[in-house]
């Protein structure tokens, strides 16, 4: 790779100097290899030099691990996608397009000319000269506020920029590993349970465990946890002043580890009540019961009233509290 | 408000007949507290219909008492959408107009006279004490104590999930569908248990009277099918379920097909086709146990087991690739957000844009529910220990019924039954324990229960009862103060957070006294009294229902969105500027436009707030017009003050929302109230458009779309000439000046 990289500026040099005729060409075999092109400074003035004729997309990127760029990595495949499928598409070049990707490793002298604080930033360069020559050699810039873009969406966008040419579809590669893995699992998950289905069978049957997945699913769903789900929100944030903040301010707030505390107090607060209710009255002994009641009545009194203090944090104006939160 | 509720089985003298009575007496008392808990907005405000939607439910309602039943099913609206129209008729539930126009047309057979208005307020709270009575049947085909179904009944009056949708004026569909849900389930259960064609056939007339009111009829015709297949992969199957299934789905599903608007769709679309797959699923079942009952033989039964497997795995496959050829809908566009979450969200920003169908943070399960939240699991896990048939249905509705609520925030409605009635169960389970005065029958003087294989742990011990008085007076007591705070925590909440009309706003004046804020209505009211009968008024489509209700005139858009082009064209000419705007208001007839502001009253739910809905939607239809990201300053912020982008300051809804406001204030004081901003002093221009009116807190701003110039000026020029400003003549070339001589 490293190699293919040094040679490449080379190749272009080489091109560059040999013959001025058209350089749209030369990237256009180099694409036809490897879409989107992998560029670097010298490669990006280049290929977006002012006269063209030509339309080239490039994604500014920073993939390195230490950036901690996260939409970078996600969009980083679906643009492989794109590239791939549009050069793909578009054997003869009639398009006129070509797609490269800049990482900030290889071209930080283009980042700064550019004044690029974040990334990815995706630049769409219109030709300057030739049929379908745009009024201004600025860049058209793809806009990631709503998040990682899927190929589609990118391809529907670039569509709208190149009127009037031909737009190759975005097509995925198909995915054996995912079939095939996905077959053998289920051929394997079958055989295992066919086989040991003398062992497996009372485990399917056995309703403790089915009660015990039921009251989990209850209580997480209950405590909000598709609101974490949608919403992705943060697990915890820090309070500003160093430590730890657990409870969201606002009603319709939550953080994920605060979800995990509700759905605690709601347990703690269901199990007091089975075990009043089942267990309880089940004992044998006199005493045993006796302090048993007053323990889980106790707990269920103190976790409830802990529960509304929790609640009056995120509702300030209610009004109800038990002791001793109060 | 609060009721006494029995405790448990307390009244044991009494004979039969008398705890019939009490029995009788107690529920009256839930139903009148139920309906009393809703009458807050009545008696703070007035008889006034709520909100939105129940606008456009109110008018259907006048219109079906005015035409009779068969207008209005045939009824074409072209006061709405202009200038599509729509057809009403064939796009609505009429269940509830329907429920309301006999209801009306019965009171005055015996002469009581009545204003059609007033059945529609007091529909919603009338129908809460039925579902409360619903609730009880319900609960008790569940468990054999006493007290279990009279607690779900007062916990379904007054749990505020269910109020928030049925407070009186909230005339809308989940008024009676929540009632239908819980009878039809009640209706199922019985018709289950007793393997009865009757009751099977009740529960599906009640399921078309369902399918007649709400669109939330899916929630049953999925829950249905997945309780039958649970029961049938329990090993569960039997004639009871058969005959119980399938009467309901037969006649059930040709009763909703009655309903013009869903007509064949339960044939084909996704939503419906478990309904469908379970019911030939259990024709295969029921045919093979006969022959199984005919026949003997251990391979012959492998075999039977082999093909029932291969004719579900082929029936699956068949659906899938039906769907895929396209004869059967895949699963509609609000239906399929529910499972994958994140698809509204890109895909049908219409949908993600409405508040209730956001997803649910956990302190709203507790506003909603208070202490059921909390009795809701064990009441399931008390389903755990006998586990009959009922039971299952329970543990499956709870499963489902909170996943979707936590989906979506409206479907906390549908929770909320299974929640009282599973609450119920494991209070009453806990106060029949403890306030039981039986002494204790020791564990070795009990006949050993019967030992039931598969049972849940730590119920095989034989129940002895509880020993020391004291601790009888501890749990019960502080139960006892639970409930207590739970109904304070009810009527707090229904009177605090859903008990305002919103077309009617409140607030405190300095003394305490209550100040009424009518903005709405003034606006609505000026409307009616100056402007043409058939003047047509462009508003975001959240007023739509409310300006053809109150204002009787057409509109473009309304809450019924179902045309989303037309919305995004609504939402260009808002987010656009001026001169476009004023082409796409002339193509379509546009006489006023309405916008809603809060800034001077800092109302939070201003058409500002709303406006980058408006600039999603239109973007998705004209990507290159409009765009989001140019609504938003170059370090991403949503600004209306000095530092507002171009885009939006010259967009006509900005222009329209802050339109002289600024002289309302001293200079440099200019404020926005919700935005919390200083507005520029030099407020924007408009020419296309002038001020027609403006509602005494500045909520509701009327603007009237200009003619075209009387003498051909295009309207800057023509307005800056109002305004006096001269023309910029350009200035001539003239020779230098000359002494005429002559």
């Amino acid at each position: 790779m490293r190699i293919f990289q040094s040679i490449l500026p080379l190749c272009l040099l080489f091109a560059g100097g040999f013959a001025k005729k058209d350089s749209y060409e030369e990237f256009r075999q180099l694409s036809q290899r490897s879409s989107p092109l992998k560029l670097n400074d010298a490669t990006y003035s280049s290929l977006t030099a002012a006269p063209r004729n030509h339309s080239v997309a490039v994604l500014l990127t920073a993939l390195e691990t230490r950036f901690g760029c996260q939409l970078c990595q996600e969009f980083a495949p679906e643009w492989e996608v794109l590239g791939r499928s549009w050069t793909r598409g578009d054997k003869a070049g009639e398009s006129r397009l070509i797609f490269g990707t800049l990482d900030f490793a290889d071209g930080r002298e283009t980042f700064i000319s550019l004044g690029l604080q974040t990334a990815p930033v995706l630049l769409l360069f219109n030709p300057t000269i030739g049929p379908h020559a745009a009024a201004s050699p600025e860049p058209v810039r793809y806009d990631f506020t709503a998040g990682p873009s899927a190929a589609e969406q990118v391809h529907s966008w670039i569509s709208r920029q190149l009127p009037n040419r031909p737009h190759p579809p975005v097509q995925r590669p198909f995915n054996w590993l995912r079939w095939a893995s996905t077959v053998t699992i289920v051929l394997g998950v079958g055989t295992a349970l066919a086989s040991a289905s003398a062992y497996v069978l009372p485990i399917i049957q056995n309703r403790n465990i089915w009660a015990s997945i039921s009251l989990i699913a209850i209580l997480l769903f209950i405590s909000g946890h598709m609101f974490n789900h949608i919403r992705k929100v943060p697990y915890i944030v820090g309070d500003g002043h160093g430590g730890v903040s657990y409870i969201a301010g606002g009603f319709q707030n939550q953080l994920g580890l605060e979800t995990q505390i509700v759905a605690a107090i709601y347990g703690v607060l269901s199990f007091c009540a089975i075990t009043l209710a089942v267990k309880v009255p089940r004992m044998a002994d006199a005493k045993t019961q006796q302090v048993a009641v007053v323990v889980w009545s106790v707990i269920l009194f103190l976790v409830y009233s802990f529960l509304l203090s929790v609640f009056r944090v995120k509702n300030s104006g209610y009004p109800f509290s038990l002791p001793p939160f109060m | 408000m609060a009721v006494e509720t029995p405790k448990g089985p307390a009244l044991g003298y009494t004979t039969e007949s008398t705890r019939a009575l009490f029995r009788v007496v107690i529920l009256c008392f839930i139903a009148a507290a139920a309906i009393a808990s809703r009458l807050f907005s009545v008696i703070r405000f007035e008889s006034i219909i709520h909100e939105f939607d129940p606008w456009f439910n109110f008018r259907a309602t006048k219109y079906l008492v005015a035409n009779g039943f068969h207008k209005f099913w045939d009824w074409f609206d072209d006061r709405t959408w202009h200038p599509l129209g729509r057809v009403t008729g064939g796009t609505l539930y009429p269940g509830l107009m329907v429920t309301s126009g006999a209801i009306y047309h019965a009171l005055k057979t015996l002469t009581v006279p009545v204003d059609i208005r007033n059945i529609c307020v007091l529909l919603a709270p009338a129908c809460s004490g039925l579902t409360a009575f619903a609730t009880y049947l319900l609960t008790n085909e569940m468990t054999t104590s006493p007290s279990a179904g009279l607690l779900a009944a007062i916990f379904m009056g007054i749990a505020p999930g269910y109020i928030s949708r049925s407070v009186a004026g909230s005339y809308d569909n989940e008024a009676i569908a929540i009632f239908l849900l819980v009878f039809t389930f009640y209706l199922w259960i019985k018709a289950l248990k007793l393997g009865s064609m009757l009751w099977g056939a009740l529960c599906a007339l009640f399921y078309g009277y369902m399918v007649a009111s709400w669109g939330g009829y899916a929630f049953i015709t999925c829950l249905l099918p997945v309780h039958a297949l649970t029961l049938i992969c329990m090993g569960r199957y039997s004639s009871r379920l058969y005959v119980s299934y399938t009467t309901w789905y037969a006649l059930g599903t040709l009763a909703s097909m009655q309903i013009p608007f869903v007509g064949f769709l339960p044939i084909k679309t996704s939503e419906h086709m478990p309904a469908l797959g379970i019911f030939g699923f259990i024709q295969l079942i029921g045919f093979i146990e006969y022959v199984r009952s005919a026949i003997s033989g251990r391979q012959f039964q492998t075999f039977l087991v082999t093909i029932l497997v291969a004719t579900f795995g082929l029936g699956l496959l068949g659906l899938v690739g039906l769907t895929s050829l396209g004869y059967i809908a895949p699963w509609s566009g609000r239906f399929y957000s529910l499972w994958d979450t994140g698809y509204a969200k890109i895909h049908i920003p219409i949908i993600a844009s409405v508040s209730e169908h956001q997803p649910t943070a956990w302190p709203s399960y507790f506003f909603d529910l208070n202490f059921l939240v909390w009795l809701f699991p064990a009441g399931v896990y008390l389903c755990f220990q006998e586990l009959r048939d009922e039971h299952v249905f329970v543990v499956v509705y709870a499963l489902f019924g909170s996943y979707f609520s936590g989906v979506m925030v409206r479907l906390m409605l549908t929770l909320t039954p299974v929640v009282c009635v599973a609450a119920a169960m494991s209070a009453s389970q806990i106060l029949d324990t403890y306030l039981s005065w039986k002494s204790v029958v020791p564990a070795e003087e009990q006949e050993a229960p019967k030992k039931v294989r598969g049972g849940l742990r730590g119920v095989e011990k034989p129940n002895v009862g509880i020993y020391s008085p004291l601790t009888k007076v501890l749990v019960s007591g502080s139960i006892l103060v639970y409930l207590l705070m739970f109904v304070s925590h009810c009527t707090w909440v229904t009177s605090n957070a859903y008990s305002s009309p919103s077309v009617v706003l409140a607030s405190r004046m300095p003394d305490g006294s209550q100040h009424i804020i009518d903005d709405y209505r003034e606006a609505y009211q000026w409307l009616r009294q100056n402007t043409k009968e058939d003047a047509k008024i462009m508003s975001w489509w959240d007023y739509g229902y409310q300006i053809g209700g109150m204002a009787d005139r057409p509109t473009l858009v309304d809450n019924n969105t179902w045309n989303n082009t037309h919305i995004a064209t609504v939402g260009k000419a808002m987010s656009s500027r001026e001169e476009v705007s004023y082409e796409i208001m002339r193509q379509h007839e546009v006489d006023y436009v309405l916008v809603v502001f809060g800034g001077l009253l800092g109302y939070s739910g201003d058409d500002i707030n709303k406006f980058l809905w408006m600039v999603r939607i239109a973007e998705g239809i004209w990507p290159d017009e409009v765009k989001e990201r140019d609504f938003f300053t170059s370090q991403g912020e949503y600004r209306v003050d000095e530092g507002a982008t171009d885009t939006m300051k010259n967009s006509l809804m900005y222009k329209m929302s802050y339109y002289n406001y600024a002289s309302l204030f001293p200079p440099g004081q200019a404020a926005d109230r919700v935005r919390q901003v200083r507005v520029p002093d030099q407020g924007p221009v408009i020419n296309t458009i002038e001020e027609a009116y403006t509602s005494e807190n500045w909520i509701i701003r009327i603007y009237k779309v200009k003619d075209l110039d009387n003498i051909g000026r295009d309207h800057v020029n023509a307005a800056a000439f109002e305004r006096g400003q001269k023309k910029k003549k350009p200035t001539k070339k003239r020779g230098a000046r000359v002494l005429r001589v002559d």
